[in-house]
């Protein structure tokens, strides 16, 4: 049997506007949440969530059935996020690691400057504490975790998104979490 | 078992990446030093923290698909066209093609004004201008055929006679023992040229 996807894909690509409404259904919440844990704002979240719909309905007659349809989106997301992310950035090279310790660099130095009121009265300390730590990350390790741990995605599946090999996602995965913790282990 | 290779099976343990072999090594190690228990405690919390954060959902506004819907490009016409083709590639390449040969196969039709008769036994036919003719009693062995050209028969003829694009016209002393046959429109020309292409291929 043919997957749901495959099946609406098929069907907006005929024109079935409600097809592709059903599409947006189903994965505008899992985009809405990746581009929010990226980008650690609001607005520019459902900016991005839009722009991936855009592109997802303009390319459709490139998606192959073959491939997960959730793959295929969050790859958009993803690097739409990563783009933006770049842009928000001065030019100069952040992601050059410094010193000799692994998995610091220039944006560790960086402080958060995200955090709304709004945010700040709906968030318990613990879980600002992990924003901001996760805020911090270089993005390249940014979108590995939130990958990993948004829609318990394997090693794997985060590889075919990133179109990278998994040896380097487990690599950056590790680097991440080794990050994270010596952000949070001292307040835990 | 050096911490250095503990900690790397650590990261590996929370990817549900390791052997269980490994982990009971991994669960000895852990037991004799505290360093990596400690370590192994935070990576953990870490991991659980993060992922509780992951599954508590941020709510994107109520209008957002009404947003995503109306920002679509509307579907055109010729659009519809243009993905034809982008889906179907062996198939636009073939009808151009197809299209491209009958044009020019047309438009040789056209430009092919010059009499052109062709015959086995053709010392018995007299051409005057445009006009071919089969004088009455000759006998003419074999087939005629004339493109562009009127063609008349008074004599006999032991063969098929083929007109193309061109008139013909019998006396009544003609006798044609073979078949007539009068083409005079682009398709069954172009059938004409190619059924005599193949026979001609054939008898090779």
């Amino acid at each position: 049997m043919e997957n749901l996807e495959g099946r609406l894909t098929k069907l907006a690509l005929k024109g079935d506007q409600r097809a592709f409404a059903e599409l947006v259904e189903l994965y505008k919440d899992k985009i809405y949440h990746l581009a929010y844990r990226m980008l650690n704002n609001r607005h520019e979240a459902e900016d991005v969530v839009q722009e991936t719909f855009l592109r997802v309905y303009r390319n459709l007659d490139r998606y192959d059935d073959k491939q997960k349809f959730s793959t295929w989106i969050y790859r958009i997301g993803t690097n739409l996020c990563i783009d933006r992310l770049r842009k928000r950035r001065p030019t100069y090279s952040l992601d050059a690691e410094m010193n000799d310790q692994e998995g610091i660099d220039g944006y560790s130095m960086i402080p958060s400057d995200n955090v709304t009121p709004e945010t700040e009265l709906l968030l318990s300390e613990t879980q600002s504490l992990i924003y901001e730590a996760i805020d911090s990350l270089p993005v390249k390790y940014r979108s590995v975790m939130i990958l990993r741990y948004l829609q318990d995605l394997s090693l794997q599946e985060i590889s075919d998104v990133l179109d990278m090999p998994v040896t380097t996602i487990k690599t950056r995965v590790h680097r991440g979490r080794e990050f994270l913790r010596k952000k949070l282990g001292p307040k835990l | 078992m050096e911490c250095k290779l503990a900690v790397s099976m650590m990261h590996d343990y929370l990817d549900d990446d390791l052997p269980e072999l490994q982990q009971r090594e991994l669960k000895e190690h852990l037991l004799s030093c505290t360093g990596c228990r400690a370590k192994f405690k935070e990576l953990e919390q870490t991991d659980m923290l993060m992922f509780s954060l992951m599954h508590q959902t941020p709510v994107a506004s109520e209008d957002l698909v009404g947003r995503i819907m109306n920002s679509l490009p509307k579907p055109k016409k010729e659009r519809a066209f243009i993905t034809w083709i982008k889906r179907h590639p062996a198939l636009t390449a073939a009808s151009v093609f197809i299209f491209v040969m009958l044009m020019s196969s047309v438009t040789f039709w056209n430009q092919d004004r010059q009499l052109v008769v062709r015959g086995t036994d053709l010392d018995q036919v007299v051409i005057k201008g445009d006009t071919v003719i089969v004088p009455s009693g000759k006998i003419i062995s074999g087939d005629l055929t004339v493109e562009n050209g009127k063609t008349q028969v008074y004599g006999e003829v032991n063969g098929n006679v083929t007109v193309i694009d061109g008139s013909l016209y019998q006396a009544s002393t003609a006798h044609i023992s073979g078949q007539v046959k009068s083409i005079d429109q682009a398709v069954s020309w172009l059938w004409y040229k190619v059924t005599n292409m193949f026979s001609e291929v054939a008898y090779r």
